[in-house]
Formats: structure tokens, sequence, C-alpha cells
């Protein structure tokens, strides 16, 4: 079966180029995306974060090239990630102003902004920024090597007329836009020029009735192609496992972190995850569906998990040198210290960029 | 077997039904044409195959229909789902996902079939339909006949014995359409596939149907016959049939090649004496400066050049028709000339003015636009109010005498009060046209107008034109129809790739395309004939 399509993809080598490669399994970019994620929660040093801006970079190049997207953006990422960091300093030393090393001071009668401006508000408050470029950047790298449709995929199957509606909705957006574009060039070429609020009411009637009529067709469209969305409810046995499950998780995690009961408010939280997943199994079993050409998980997958894994254990671990993670320039800035260790272990999350 | 026993059935809160007592039997098999005029109740007729009517619609539904051995009114249209596939009038509204194997395997997804056999099915499909090269690729860059074409494999994935579509080439150049209707042919033969269709392009379908349902217009039965017969008996024909009617011609030709056989002979009984066209007159003579005089327009989307260097001139009281595939630039030449699209490069003068500095308003007061969807211009609470609000916009003067001349003119007089998105396609068509017309332009410019139109709105558009051109009013109009162009056109000019590449008389540039041929011109080639007028004026004044 497979030889059969990579054929089918070789012969076609026009499109093959243009086909996203989906080679690597949604669920290991998930793994992938959760270890920047707790990184660039964790960590403040400028080195860590650094190389993780790297890695993310050079995955992200990767992709593109390889999917030859073209790339259309309003801000090009390098000047979107300078405001970023620029406006995240700003704010801190705005914000904040500890430090010995004062660059000037605002007369104190100005709220919030009156005091010493410090290096150190700047450094702490740039690094801040640096944390969420890393998270921007890795999320710029899912949305170009998955589809909305290959996450989808991932939601529980209880959920699969929900998820499908939602996709659609948000595919609605560009066409809205469009829509927009059209009946504002539509109202133009009437005379129509807009210049206070109420010149735009002429716009939403059709852009209201346009939408409703679009939506309507689909739906007919969804219908006439087998799609029920109204499954015939069944028993709500279901929901109320679900229901049940969430409040043993939350019990559960109350004893074990307030009053301190860990043997039974960890049986309660294993209790209660059980109970919604048995009730999720049985709701999904009210939509019969099963998903065409499903990923596969592959030899690479595990890497990409296991580079992540490797990431994240070595910053959540108190193995190594942990104290570099939580690189602290108050109350004088010093240089930040670096352990080669973690910094290979970050190496992990290159994997994507190796299969 | 498809059928219908004494079926009335009413649209949710509408006054009179959509089908009075419709009573009819289809065969299987067969590729079945439906025609009819507006407000028949044709696309009512296919919802009422899966169930559409009235599960999704609503509304009341008395009689029997039924499909197979299935009662569709007590099955639900997810049953009917794998009996009746559908294709919508409008493919962008019917995209579920986003690469076409996921939009072919939507459907067998839904119907939760095992993964093994769906991999075989969408690969049979995506054979069917010759898509199998077109598979990986997003839907939102394929062409306008690939996307129908997708469509139908979607609609055809579960397998169902029965084809529905809803006007499929109403938005496609000729060529598109010539594949997609090719494609159902071969579906029809090789798998048995039983298609009903509705299309108001008769001259396209024809001579590839078995067999026509009509359905007149109120209460009178429908007629089920084979096409011959059909066409002998209504009014509604393409220029082949009408011309081999008025002249006798028995059995009537319904192909070119069988038109041949009589036009051959009967042209030689004239000796070959033509006479010229009549019909539309020749166009005037270009006389003084040109309305709209357009300059090495270029204009450039990204990479793509959509225009390369276009030299264009409009005089008053002239209509030009501008023909060419999807994508040739004829829409885009067309917004440039009312500052909707800045080109890169060139200059366009209207009225011997620049249009650079001036605001698309500006300009529309002395052009008219009419864009290819109508119902994005409509808002107002009544016909009336949207001419007036143009005026307002204009500031100009709101004259009633203005505005009731105009509404007589364009046959709405009697819609005046009605709320313009509850009339027909034609009625809102002329609406939109009423309203960019009513500042009184030197200039109209329309974007594919007979788009959804029956033969009898055509006409109507046809008549209003001519008239508008005779007073002097220079009018561009851009179609796919090559009916309407031989009709109505002075001068033809076709576009490839953001070029002109030919421009002329219509006799001279239509009679020898092959693409954009009327059928009259295929049938008296070197004649220089396009319309069934021409033909009879001629033969008229050869008895003289």
């Amino acid at each position: 079966m497979d030889i059969s399509v990579k054929g089918a993809l070789v012969q076609n080598g026009m499109q093959a180029a243009s086909y996203p490669p989906r080679s690597i399994h949604s669920m290991a970019w998930m793994a992938w995306i959760a270890a920047i994620v707790v990184i660039a929660t964790l960590t403040r040093n400028p080195f860590y974060l650094g190389l993780m801006i790297a890695i993310a970079a050079f995955v992200r190049w990767r992709w593109t090239t390889q999917l030859a997207l073209p790339q259309v953006a309003l801000l090009s990422p390098l000047r979107f990630s300078l405001l970023v960091v620029a406006s995240a300093a700003l704010f801190n030393m705005a914000m904040v102003h500890t430090g010995s090393n004062v660059l000037f001071v605002l007369p104190s009668w100005i709220p919030l902004l009156g005091g010493a401006w410090t290096l150190e508000a700047l450094v702490y408050g740039a690094l801040n920024g640096v944390a969420l470029v890393s998270l921007f950047l890795g999320f710029s790298v899912l949305n170009h090597a998955t589809s909305v449709r290959s996450l989808l995929r991932l939601i529980p199957r209880a959920f699969y007329p929900a998820a499908v509606v939602t996709s659609i909705a948000v595919s609605f957006i560009p066409t809205t836009l469009q829509q927009i574009e059209q009946i504002r060039e539509a109202q133009a070429v009437r005379g129509h020029r807009l210049r206070g609020v109420r010149s735009w009411l002429p716009l939403t009637i059709p852009l209201l009735e346009g939408g409703v009529e679009r939506a309507l067709q689909l739906a007919e469209a969804m219908t006439a192609r087998g799609f029920a969305s109204g499954a015939p409810v069944q028993k709500r046995w279901s929901q109320w496992l679900v229901l049940a499950g969430f409040v043993g998780v939350v019990v559960g995690w109350l004893l074990q972190i307030i009053w301190r009961q860990q043997e039974i408010g960890i049986a309660l939280l294993v209790l209660g995850t059980l109970l919604v997943l048995a009730g999720l199994w049985r709701a999904g079993r009210r939509h019969p569906h099963t998903v065409y050409r499903a990923e596969r998980w592959q030899l690479h997958d595990w890497l990409v998990v296991l580079g992540a894994g490797v990431a994240v254990v070595a910053y959540l671990l108190p193995w190594f040198e942990r104290e570099t993670l939580f690189y602290y320039p108050y109350p004088t800035l010093t240089w930040p210290l670096f352990d080669w260790r973690i910094g290979l272990a970050t190496l992990g999350l290159l994997a994507p960029a190796l299969s | 077997m498809i059928r219908f026993e004494h079926v009335t059935y009413t649209y949710p809160e509408a006054a009179s039904p959509a089908l009075n007592d419709l009573s009819l039997e289809l065969p299987e098999g067969q590729l079945i044409l439906v025609v009819g005029p507006s407000g028949a109740g044709k696309s009512t007729l296919l919802r009422c195959l899966n169930g559409l009517v009235p599960h999704f619609s609503g509304g009341m539904l008395r009689g029997a229909v039924r499909v197979g051995e299935l009662d569709p009114v007590r099955a639900t249209p997810r049953v009917l789902s794998r009996r009746v596939g559908f294709v919508f009038q409008d493919p962008e509204a019917q995209f579920v996902t986003e690469i076409v194997e996921d939009e072919i395997a939507f459907a067998l997804e839904n119907a939760a079939m095992a993964p093994q056999e769906m991999r075989v099915r969408v690969e049979e499909t995506l054979d069917l339909l010759d898509l199998a090269p077109l598979r990986d690729r997003p839907i939102k860059t394929l062409s306008g006949g690939e996307r129908q074409r997708v469509a139908i494999a979607a609609a055809l994935a579960l397998r169902p014995s029965i084809l529905a579509l809803d006007e499929p080439t109403s938005q496609l150049d000729p060529k598109s359409a010539e594949d997609v209707l090719n494609s159902l042919v071969r579906l029809n033969h090789d798998l048995g596939l039983t298609i009903i269709l509705v299309e108001h392009r008769l001259e396209r379908v024809l001579p590839y149907v078995d067999s026509i349902l009509y359905l007149p217009d109120h209460g009178e039965p429908a007629l089920f016959d084979d096409v011959r017969s059909i066409m002998g008996r209504v009014e509604l024909a393409p220029p082949l049939v009408r011309l081999g009617k008025a002249l006798g011609w028995r059995p009537l030709p319904l192909t070119i090649k069988e038109g041949l056989r009589f036009s051959r002979p009967w042209l030689a009984e004239r000796n070959g004496t033509f006479l010229p066209r009549t019909q539309t007159g020749q166009a005037p003579a270009h006389r003084g400066a040109p309305f709209i005089r357009a300059r090495g327009i270029r204009v450039r989307f990204g990479q793509q050049e959509a225009l390369r260097g276009v030299d264009f001139d409009l005089w008053p009281g002239e209509i030009v028709v501008l023909m060419g595939r999807n994508g040739a630039g004829k829409t885009t030449l067309l917004r440039s000339l009312v500052g909707l699209v800045r080109p890169q490069a060139g200059v366009i003068h209207v009225a011997g003015q620049n249009i650079a500095g001036q605001d698309v308003a500006a300009i529309c007061r002395k052009v008219g636009y009419l864009p290819q969807d109508p119902n994005t211009l409509l808002f107002a609470e009544s016909v009336q109010e949207e001419l007036k609000i143009t005026l307002r916009n204009h500031q100009m003067k709101v004259e009633e005498e203005r505005i009731t001349a105009l509404l007589q003119r364009l046959n709405l007089s009697h819609k005046a009060d009605a709320y313009p998105r509850d009339l027909s396609v034609g009625e809102r068509q002329r609406v939109a046209l009423a309203a960019i017309s009513v500042t009184e332009p030197g200039a109209l410019l329309l974007d594919e107008p007979t788009r959804g139109l029956d033969y009898a709105a055509k006409h109507e558009l046809e008549r209003m034109l001519r008239k508008w051109r005779n007073e002097g009013m220079a009018i561009l109009v851009v179609t796919h129809d090559v009916e309407l162009a031989a009709a109505i056109a002075d001068r033809v000019i076709l576009m490839s790739q953001g070029e002109m590449i030919a421009q002329g008389s219509p006799a001279s540039v239509l009679a020898t395309s092959p693409l954009f041929a009327p059928q009259i011109a295929r049938l008296f080639p070197e004649t220089g004939w396009l319309t069934v007028e021409d033909v009879l004026g001629a033969n008229g004044r050869c008895q003289d």
C-alpha cells in the first residue's frame, strides 16, 4: 500500500514538491511544541533561550524551504521579534525601578513611570521578550508543518462534529474578509465613500445576508454528503461519566495540594481521569467515523519525541547546574552562567529538522 | 427509477408552492436535462431527490417521492447520500476541506468506511474524473473547471447511482464547461450512472443529453421525453434548434453535425449569394474621441502578470464584448478602468480626464460598473430606495421622474416598492443595473451579466443594452456566453494571458474560433452570420 502511494507521488513530481511532506506525526509535533513551551516558561537564561530560538528558526527554515511556501507576511518575522523584545524591555523598565545600574531618573511625582530606569530592568524585560519570541517561532513552525485538519484528528471522537464545525468556522474568516472587500468595492462603485461609523451600515446588510447564505449552502452540501450533525442522542450516561470524572480529578488535586492527602488524592486523580476517558469513549461511539490515511507513527516520530523529552527532562529535573536556568539580573547585572549539558540536551529539539 | 406522485411543495413562509401537483417518472441510466424558466422549481426538484427538501429546507410537502425503493421524505438525507450524489451551483460554497483528496474522503469518513477500503475508493474516484495529478493540491489553487470536477468526485465518493447537478457550468468558460460535460458523459456511459442536470445554457449541453424534463412556469404539467421531441414542443431552445424549427428541418437537428446536413444544401440553393448580417447593424464609425482610452496598462499581482501592456478604446455608441479563458485578465481590465485596481504602468482617460488621481466613487459617476455578483450591490429596503441612495451618494438631485422613467425602462415599475433581495435572479440583476446607471453615466461595464439568467431574462438584457447603445452609451461586456456575444457585439476582443490577441467585428473574430464560435457561425462558415436573425433576415430578403 505504502509503495503505491510513494510511486504516485514520484510520478507527479511537480505536485509532490508543493505537497506538505506530512512526514512527522501531529502527536510528535505536539510533544515538540510542549517542550518549547515548558522551556520558554522555565528559563530566563539568555544562552538557553538564544539557543532554542536558533534551533526553532533552523527547523522553521527547513520546513518552509521544503514546502516552497511563499513568504507573505505583514511584518517580517525578524521585525516582529525586535518589536516584541523592544516593547517588553520598555515595559519592564517603566514598571520596575530596582537595580544598581541606573540609566536615568524620572521625577517621582509621575505615577508608575517615575523613578530610576535601570539597565537590570531593561535586560530582564528584553529576556521576557526573547522568551515570547521563542514561543512565537515554535508555533509558527507548527503552523507551517501541520494542517488544521491533522490537528483536529487528535481531538477525541466525541467532539468530532464540533471539531469539524470549528474548522469550518475558522476557514470562514478569510472568506468573510474577502466578502467585506467585495462589498466595500461594490458600494464604492455606487459612489459610497466611507467616512464615519454610520457609513459602514450599508456594508453590514449584504455581509450578514451573504454570510448566512454561504453558511446555509455549506450546511446543505455537508448534509447531502452524509454529515450528520444532529446524531440521535441516546443515553446521557457518557455525559455523567465525564462530569463525575472531572469532579474526581478536581477533588483529588485539591486533596493533594491543600490537605496533603497524597494517596487518596492520587487515587482520585487516576480514577477521575479513567472516568473521563471512558465517558469520551462511550460518547465517541455515537459518531461512527473513520480517518482517511491516518498518520502513521514512524521511527523519526520517536526521534522527535525523544529529542523533546531529553530537552524537557534536562530542564525539569534537579540534576545538573539547575540554578543556571533562573538567571536574575537584579540587583546588579551579572554575566549569566551556562551549563554545557543543558545546552547539549536543548539540541534534542533539532530532531524535526533532521527527518 | 425516480417517481413523483402529485407532489406539491411549499417553502416555509412562501405564498405559492414551488412545485405544484407534479407527477413524473424518470428512468435509470440516462443523462437527463431539466429545463424551464426561472422559478419553475428546477432546483427544488433536485433537492427532493436526496431529501434536502423537506428535511433541510422545512416547508410543506404533499404527495409521494420515490428514489428506487427509498422514500426521501421518510429516510433522512444521510441515508439518501449513498444513493444520490449532489453538486451545487457554486463550487466555492460546497468544499469542506482544503486538499483535493481530503475533500473526496470527507463523505467516506462520515460513513465510517474502513481505512483500507477507503484508500481504494478514493483512488478509484480520482481516476474517474482524471484528478489523480491534482490529488495533493489545495483546492483554492485549482481552476474553475478543475474545482467543479473535484465537487463531482466528492459527490461520487459514496458510489451513488444517481448524480444531481445544479447548473454546474454556469461559471465556467466554454473549454472548462466542455471538460466537465465530457466527464459527465463518460460517467454515464461507463458506469450507467443516472445523471440529472439543471442548466440554462442549452447550446452547451444539448448534444450530450439523452432526454429532457421540461418544467413549465405554473400549473401546466411537466413534460418528459427524448431531446428531439421536447425541443420540438417548447419555446426554450438554442439557436441551432430555433433555426431548424423556423426553416422546417426534419428531423430537428441537435448537433452541429446534424445541422450541417441541412445547412449546406440550404445555402447551395441560394447560389452562395448571401447578405451581410443586418440585425445589430454594423458598428458605427468611430467618430471623435473615445469615451475611455487606456494605453500600456500593466497590472501585476505578486509574481503573476495579469495585464501586460494593454491598449484599449471604447467609443460612445458601441457594444464591445471581451472574451477569453478564465484568468485571461478580463475582469482585471474592467476593474482597472474604474480604479478598483491601480495599474503599475499605463494611463487611463475617462471622458478626457486621467483617472489616476480620482477615487472610485468619482470615476463611477461617469462609468457604471456591474460586478459579477449583483447581490453585493443591494442593501436598501426597496428598489426605489436603491436608486435614490446612489444619487445621494453622488450628491446628485433626487428627481422622482428620472427614477420612474428608469424603472419603467428596465421593466421594474411594478417592483418599485419590493425588497430587492426577494426578487428573482434576473430582476435583482436589473435592479443592480438600475442602481449603477441612474447617474446616467457615459459608459457601462458589465462583468458576466448573463450568469444564472434564463433565456427570457437574457433577451430582455440584450434588448436593453442595444437601446442604450443606440442612445450613444459606450458599453463593455465581459462574458463567457458565446451566443450573447453574437447577439449584441459591435466589436469583439479576445484576451489571453493578459494580452489582447484579437479584435474586430464579431464575424471576423468569433466565426473562426474553435472555442468561441456561435452555433450559427459553425453551421454557415464563411457567411459571416452569427445569429438566427442573420440567417432568417437574409432568407427573407432573398425571397423578395
